[in-house]
């Protein structure tokens, strides 16, 4: 068994003290401890906290990212794309939640490079929304940021439910994403149908 | 900015009080309407709190120390933890201020004379012209304050959930209420919240209220339909011509 690099240790570390401690909170002493390396070898990775923060945050969104885009690719058309691709994006977020906890909430208290990270990862998942312009009858009259207003509704939601506590029953949530998701394109009515309706 | 000649708040007291109840039912503090940027600096207190609105939105929350805070108001340490704690005492009162302020902003078009979708356009942008003519303030309450710790979240809260009622208020209207989450408003809220955050994070704090077509779009489509909510967007868009659109 190939033992995992002292990156990879310190990655997890960020991830399992922050969503412990908070991200104020932690030191890179806790670091080190967690990931059983020592000083020397974190500064040699990371000039800093933040840099070992931002590298975890990358290596998280990028999981996430990939899962949601292949759950995508298994439907033909919009909206149950968007369907697969939501339900991939609660499920693995539920399966990790501290890595949701990291990805969503905390990157908050990051400051804002965190946060600009944070917005270029979710601009990973405008596909998911945009196939809905083309796919809505309305589609061009839309507002030019539509597509960005879905995705905040949807990850406001999600984080709102990792905040309180409630990561593990985030799959719960996909009636709720879905319907924030569909109604801009299609309207609340018929966004309703299509959450009831078949998968 | 000059406010617009629509927005002008003639609140009834009826509809006003309501209004207050709900602010002080989150224990928000009352609005106040006289605190221009760079506010007229009454006291060390004022100079203190526009002192470190400033600071952190230039440096960061975590970044700000107390000797910057005091440096930039020209107040002594001495004084200043006369005033605070610490550091995180003194956001938060900067943070309570700024929510006064916007709570103010919405209290003053609020009125029973309008249908609520014109109550939405008119609060919508009142608050996106008050963000962009304070744009330490706004980038200090939407960006530095979950840095900040626990407080500032929940006061931050607390502001979205009056926020919410209003907008739940669109239930109300005689609309044909299809399968609607009870979860609408916090998701419009939050795709509002959304697009103002990417647009004061990418510096174009001044150009907010080129945002109200979109904003006035979502937070009215859950209760009003889609055809409806592009109308409001039309409308506000005309009643509120944004200089560069």
């Amino acid at each position: 068994m190939v033992a995992r690099s002292q990156r990879e240790r310190a990655l997890d570390a960020a991830v399992d003290v922050v969503a412990e401690k908070g991200y104020a909170a932690t030191t890179v002493a806790d670091l080190t401890r967690e990931a059983g390396i020592s000083r020397t070898t974190f500064y040699e990775m990371f000039p800093d906290k933040e840099a070992c923060f931002l590298a975890a945050y990358d290596v998280a969104a990028d999981v996430l990212a990939r899962r949601v885009a292949a759950a995508f690719e298994t439907e033909p058309a919009w909206p149950a794309r968007a369907r697969a691709g939501l339900e991939a994006l609660l499920e693995s977020l539920a399966e990790e939640p501290a890595i949701a906890r990291l990805a969503l909430v905390d990157f908050g208290a990051a400051g804002p490079a965190a946060q600009r990270r944070y917005r270029a990862a979710l601009q990973r998942m405008t596909p998911l929304f945009d196939e809905g312009r083309d796919f809505a009858p309305e589609g061009r009259r839309l507002p030019p940021n539509t597509s960005r207003m879905a995705i905040g509704a949807v990850v406001g939601l999600i984080a709102e439910e990792i905040a309180a506590g409630r990561a593990e029953q985030l799959p719960g949530l996909l009636p709720e994403v879905l319907f924030a998701t569909l109604s801009p394109y299609l309207g609340p009515e018929a966004a309703a149908l299509a959450v009831a309706g078949e998968r | 900015m000059p406010r617009t000649p629509s927005t002008n708040g003639n609140a009834s007291p009826a509809r006003a009080k309501e209004l207050d109840e709900l602010i002080e039912q989150e224990q928000l503090p009352a609005g106040r309407d006289d605190l221009a940027e760079p506010p007229v600096a009454h006291s060390q207190r004022e100079r203190l709190l526009v002192a470190v609105a400033k600071t952190t939105a230039e440096k960061g929350y975590g970044a700000t120390t107390i000797g910057d805070v005091c440096t930039e108001a020209g107040v002594s340490r001495a004084t200043f933890y006369e005033l605070f704690k610490d550091k995180e005492d003194c956001f938060h009162a900067a943070m309570e201020l700024s929510l006064a302020d916007a709570m103010g902003s919405i209290v003053a078009v609020y009125s029973p004379d309008k249908p609520w979708a014109t109550m939405v356009r008119d609060a919508a942008a009142a608050f996106l012209e008050l963000l962009a003519s304070r744009p330490t303030f706004a980038r200090m309450a939407l960006i530095e304050a979950p840095a900040s710790g626990e407080r500032a979240l929940q006061l931050y809260a607390s502001g979205k959930r009056v926020l919410q009622s209003l907008l739940e208020r669109g239930r109300e209207d005689p609309v044909e209420e299809e399968a609607i989450p009870t979860s609408a408003a916090r998701a419009a809220l939050a795709a509002a919240e959304s697009l103002i955050v990417g647009q004061i994070l990418s510096g174009n704090t001044a150009r907010l209220p080129e945002l109200l077509p979109d904003i006035v779009y979502i937070t009215t489509l859950p209760y009003l339909g889609q055809e409806e909510a592009l109308r409001q967007a039309r409308e506000a868009e005309r009643e509120h011509p944004a200089a560069d659109r």
